[in-house]
């Protein structure tokens, strides 16, 4: 009896510490209550057993009061303090409880591949009447551990990701569901192979098309880190849990632009408000699909009633993926929203036919398509909408017609000429202009072999220039001491040498027009879908106003162009994250202008390239609904990438975080010039997380290049002509030059 | 206002734009590197600021500034040629008069490319080869099979073809290639070089004339559309690395043997070279350099955009109304956008003149250019006899390494080609010049060479 009601105690004591770290010291006196506790425990044996029985009855009344009051009055950043706590369940209290047996792959505890990142093989059962159902699933998340230094607090490294990936293609191999829990701050932002940045990239690049159903559950979603793991067809989310693209301490930082001190806690408050990262507010803004309830103030290592409801949940949830891949949905889903949750009614089978697995990613690809879309700002009318409806339905009739049909008419031509033709350049002409030389076959003319080269098409006009390049005066350049260059006279720097220092090959920044002056055929340029501005769905203070400055300033409405251009004759469409207006950072408006740009390549059948002015990552003020832009995106360009397209990404400047993991780092092709900085997180971020500095060169692209991030460095004098040859020879058959 | 003129350049050429300001009445001021200190030029200037380097723009336009100078003389060599130098004194907030022609025709004409292209829609003959830069091998090797079948149609037998890298030149990035196997290495490794060194990776292929000479014309064109030529310069005796030695004026000897009427080709080429000169509205003087075959054959093969070392050969053989010209006073005088107030009926040609270069190199042992200190220079002075030199008779002169390794221009002036050769051989063997090298060996010069080669002097030579 005695152990029993000192076990008693001890739970209380841990109750009242829990909510003391939640609420804080002040709250309701809770500091007093576990002093008091506390003092009790150590007398425990002094006193009699009645006293101590209606000791601890009381104190579970005032504390059974607290709990109501503290619930009642949770805030955002108390949320994410819970999410924080030691005592807070974990992926291993999950596996322990929620499901039936299971392994752990990839190696367990500290003896691990990467033990932030837990992978399990594991079987979770299901009771329909008195049979018993097992079902075999892959359990993927990260594990914070309770306290445990070498967890990292869930933080994924790039191998711990990689590992990640490992299972979820050895799940789709095996057929079974797959089970992710994300309990995240972020990814562990460093660039050692295989690459933070890419690593995550190419996880979400392979969800996109997994054959196989997966859910997550989302606990603590930081960011990037988060939909390492997210790319899910259905997204639960823990009732006290957080899901956002930054921590509210980081967003405050920024915020107040503090540099080493930190952020004063009323403005880590009104972050956290701000952000809009709580369960509840991810539901309204369509980031996840569902909430699963917790006990007051979150469930805690041992609240097995909140682990029996999820692991009814999880299976309902499987169900439900399952199911809409299947004929009879609406019965089904009649029959779903029967059972309850003690016992289910009938008993699913989770594997997939071949032509369900289609449907599964189909429904996957629709599912993050429409994600966000309510915040996108265009304006509409009508009729206008109806006309988009239409010229978007009458281009993709045309272009099918262009190249599926008259394609192989053309083809018949292509083959005779390649008889025709011994010399592999004359290969090469019908790739730089296969409509004039199937022409000149057919009117007989006789061919000159001669491949058409970049140098060749400019043709005398008038010549952009720089409004950088407009003043008499010479600039130093930097590595001027290194190599002893002579001083730049502005005009020439910015002319002709592009930037460039002629002796060294010192890149120097550049405007965003430049490059569309100089790299695609003149006058070729033609930006479409500019109407789609930047909103503000957080209702994020000061957002707005900032919004409206970088607006005027720069013409745009937001930080992504995108456009169809000439290279060298070549029609393709492109897109650039531009530097001025707000850093290039992602929401809302960008992702929804990168895949409608990525769809009009997919249906015209030209290449697809980003240029990267610069990027800063996701945009902090649009929360989540910009985090989830990376999936989206990415699965636009795994489509575009498997029709058979051509994806070039090219990097200039600064590139970092969300876009770099996801759909720019996804690409097949990425290029960077001399002058870029490229990675997952900037060297302050890095210092903080990890505590270690990185050397300046870090982000270079000489590393990059190293860890096999880039394909290859390039001289911002030869962009035109290297993107021209890129076109040439790479990509997949179904460009419509091919 | 007096204009002022910054004379950006060094040694001989520095002198003779110094002596042509003053003639002209102009206020100069000249410019001398650490190494030049010696230089007659230094000694001789009235008003010079030290700089760090001829090439050094910056140093350059701020001494310009500081002097509040009107006009700039790039001579030779140097910025002489470099468009956007030229290009910066005319556009900068305060603008100098650039002494040469306008930044677009030195960018234009400069570019031999551009230059073979426009020259060949003007129907002016241009060595067969590729009028386009070419960037990948298998279009190369084409290329190379259609110049061969264009040169056996123009009566050429076992061609040979230079890979040239467009950027390149004074023997710079040349490869010769004698069969078609080898046209795909080597434009390979010709393409590597060019991107390397010039940062371009342009390769044209051109054929290779086997004998040929060298004849340039003198032209002078002014800012009001007018255009006068000073005739002919024969520049065939070069090193082996193509750098000129022997110079004479005119191009062609009159009584030679030719298999051709050299009088009559003569007067082509002028013609062609001033027609290419009116298409880019030049104004000021030029060289279009020619090869000539023994057949008659000629190709116009680059033009100099400014002063040339040999001008004074053709200045003294041109008589404007009886009296004698200074191409360098001509030259500044239309910069300043005064009329010639000549025409070509007002020039008239007298006799023959020669120009040696004496350098300090070692022409057996592969014209290595040598440095080292001369302690004798002496030569007799003679009415027939011009001596541009900055190199100081009084007192020992260090030859500095950085530059071009000119130490003396001779410029000997006769009536006929006999008399000529005697005065040539005559100077040849009157100069002195001594000295040691810094490993204390006597410091051997290039005039056995010259003698040597006095004696090919109007032929057809190959290199």
């Amino acid at each position: 009896m005695l152990v029993e009601l000192h076990k008693k105690l001890k739970e209380l004591i841990e109750l009242a510490e829990y909510i003391r770290d939640i609420k804080g010291e002040e709250f309701l006196s809770i500091g007093n209550i576990c002093n008091e506790l506390t003092d009790f425990y150590h007398h425990f044996y002094d006193y009699s057993q009645e006293k101590i029985i209606s000791f601890i009855q009381s104190y579970e009344e005032k504390l059974g009061k607290i709990l109501i009051k503290a619930e009642e009055t949770l805030t955002p950043y108390e949320i994410v303090k819970i999410v924080r706590h030691p005592q807070r369940f974990t992926l291993l209290d999950i596996l322990e409880n929620v499901y039936d047996s299971y392994m752990e792959l990839g190696g367990e505890g500290e003896l691990n591949i990467d033990p932030a990142v837990i992978c399990a093989k594991a079987i979770i059962t299901r009771r329909v009447g008195d049979e018993v159902y097992f079902h075999q699933v892959m359990v993927i998340g990260h594990e914070k551990g309770h306290g445990e230094e070498f967890r990292r607090g869930g933080s994924a490294a790039p191998w711990g990701n990689e590992k990640a990936l490992r299972y979820m293609k050895m799940a789709e191999t095996e057929g079974i569901p797959i089970h992710f829990y994300i309990f995240t701050p972020g990814a562990y932002p460093i660039e050692d192979y295989p690459g933070a940045a890419q690593q995550i990239a190419r996880n979400l690049f392979y969800m996109s098309k997994l054959s196989v159903p997966t859910i997550s559950f989302i606990s603590e979603g930081g960011s990037g880190g988060a939909e390492a793991i997210g790319l899910t067809d259905l997204r639960l989310m823990a009732e006290k849990g957080y899901y956002s693209v930054i921590s509210p301490e980081g967003a405050a930082a920024i915020e107040a632009k503090l540099k080493d001190e930190r952020p004063p806690r009323e403005l880590v408050e009104k972050m956290a408000k701000a952000l809009k990262l709580t369960a509840k507010d991810n539901l309204q803004l369509g980031t996840i699909d569902r909430i699963i309830p917790e006990p007051p103030l979150g469930a805690r290592r041992k609240d097995y009633e909140f682990f029996k409801r999820l692991k009814y949940e999880i299976i309902k949830a499987t169900d439900e993926v399952v199911l809409q891949t299947r004929s009879l949905k609406m019965l089904r889903k009649y029959a779903l929203s029967k059972q309850n949750f003690e016992n289910f009614s009938y008993y699913v089978n989770w594997e997939l036919s071949e032509d369900e697995k289609e449907i599964l990613i189909e429904n996957r690809y629709e599912k993050y398509r429409k994600m966000t879309q309510w915040a996108v700002l265009e304006p509409k009318s009508f009729f206008k909408c109806l006309a988009q409806r239409g010229t978007r339905l009458g281009q993709s009739i045309a272009y099918e017609v262009k190249y599926r049909v008259l394609k192989s008419g053309q083809k018949t031509f292509k083959r005779f000429f390649e008889e025709l033709a011994s010399e592999s350049s004359l290969l090469l002409k019908p790739v730089s202009d296969p409509i004039k030389s199937v022409y000149n076959l057919i009117v007989g003319k006789k061919i000159r072999t001669k491949v058409r080269m970049p140098g060749e098409i400019e043709e005398e006009t008038e010549v952009y220039v720089s409004p950088l390049a407009l003043q008499d005066r010479t600039v130093t350049c930097p590595q001027a001491e290194k190599f002893g260059c002579p001083d730049l006279w502005v005009p020439d720097l910015y002319g002709e040498f592009c930037g460039v220092c002629p002796n060294c090959g010192y890149h120097f920044p550049l405007e965003y027009n430049w490059y569309l002056n100089n790299i695609f055929d003149k006058g070729s340029v033609k930006t479409f879908n500019d109407e789609i501005a930047s909103g503000n769905p957080l209702n994020f203070e000061g957002y707005a106003e900032k919004l409206k400055a970088a607006r005027k300033e720069t013409g745009l409405n937001s930080a992504l162009l995108s456009f169809e251009a000439k290279i060298g004759g070549i029609s393709v469409v492109a897109v650039m994250l531009v530097a001025d207006f707000r850093q290039g950072t992602v929401g809302v408006a960008e992702g929804e202008k990168f895949i409608r740009a990525v769809e009009f390549a997919k249906v015209s059948r030209r290449p697809f390239i980003a240029l990267v002015h610069t990027t800063g990552g996701i945009r902090i003020h649009e929360g989540t609904m910009g985090v989830v832009q990376m999936p989206r995106c990415t699965m636009a360009v795994r489509d575009y990438v498997d029709s058979g397209g051509l994806y070039i990404v090219i990097y200039d400047n600064n590139s970092y975080a969300g876009p770099v993991a996801s759909f720019l780092g996804s690409a097949p092709y990425q290029f960077a010039l001399k002058s870029t900085r490229l990675g997952f997180a900037g060297p302050r971020v890095i210092l903080e997380t990890t505590g270690q500095p990185v050397p300046p060169d870090y982000h270079s692209v000489e590393n990059a290049l190293k860890r096999g991030h880039i394909q290859g460095i390039w001289d911002r004098r030869e962009l035109r002509k290297k993107l021209f040859f890129a076109l040439l020879t790479m990509g997949a058959p179904n460009l419509y030059y091919r | 206002m007096k204009d002022k003129v910054l004379i950006a350049n060094r040694g001989e050429i520095a002198l003779r734009i110094m002596e042509a300001c003053e003639l002209l009445g102009l206020d100069y001021v000249a410019v001398y590197t650490k190494e030049d200190e010696e230089s007659l030029h230094v000694r001789l200037a009235k008003k010079k600021y030290r700089i760090s380097d001829y090439r050094d723009m910056n140093d350059l336009l701020a001494v310009a500034d500081e002097e509040k100078c009107t006009a700039i003389h790039p001579g030779y060599g140097f910025l002489s040629e470099n468009y956007r130098f030229a290009r910066r004194v005319v556009k900068r907030e305060r603008p100098l008069i650039w002494i040469g022609p306008t930044w677009e025709v030195i960018r234009d004409l400069g570019n031999k490319l551009y230059m073979k292209k426009v020259a060949h829609k003007l129907g002016i003959p241009v060595i067969p080869g590729s009028v386009e830069p070419i960037y990948n091998e298998i279009e190369a090797e084409l290329k190379a099979q259609e110049i061969l079948e264009q040169a056996y149609e123009e009566g050429f037998e076992e061609v040979s073809f230079l890979v040239k890298a467009v950027a390149g030149g004074g023997g710079m990035g040349i490869e010769e290639v004698k069969n078609l196997e080898e046209i795909r290495p080597v434009f390979r490794k010709v393409r590597a070089y060019a991107k390397r060194l010039f940062g371009d990776e342009g390769v044209i292929i051109e054929i290779k004339i086997p004998l040929f000479q060298h004849i340039e014309v003198q032209i002078l064109g002014s800012k009001h559309g007018e255009y006068v030529h000073f005739g002919t310069r024969n520049c065939t005796i070069q090193s082996p690395f193509r750098q000129k030695r022997i110079e004479l004026a005119p191009g062609f000897y009159q009584m030679g043997q030719y298999n051709f009427d050299p009088a009559k080709k003569e007067a082509e080429i002028i013609e062609h070279s001033l027609n290419l000169a009116r298409h880019f509205n030049y104004d000021s003087v030029g060289t279009f350099e020619w090869l000539v075959t023994p057949e008659g054959k000629y190709y116009l093969m680059e033009v100099n955009t400014r002063i040339q070392v040999e001008n004074e050969i053709s200045a003294k053989i041109s008589f404007v109304k009886n009296k004698p010209v200074n191409l360098l006073k001509e030259q500044i005088r239309v910069a300043f956008e005064e009329k010639l107030g000549y025409s070509q009926r007002d020039v008239a040609f007298k006799g023959m003149s020669l120009e040696f270069r004496l350098i300090a190199e070692d022409t057996k042992r592969g014209f290595t250019p040598l440095s080292g200190v001369i302690t004798r220079f002496d030569y007799k002075e003679h009415p027939w006899l011009t001596m541009r030199t900055h190199v100081p008779k009084d007192k020992p002169y260090t030859i500095p390494t950085q530059f071009d390794p000119n130490l003396a221009l001779a410029i000997i002036y006769g009536e006929k080609f006999d008399d000529l050769m005697e005065k040539s051989k005559q100077f040849l063997n009157e100069i002195v010049i001594e000295g040691h090298t810094f490993k204390n060996e006597p410091l051997v010069t290039n005039i056995e060479f010259l003698k040597e080669k006095l004696g090919d002097v109007y032929k057809f030579l190959s290199i």
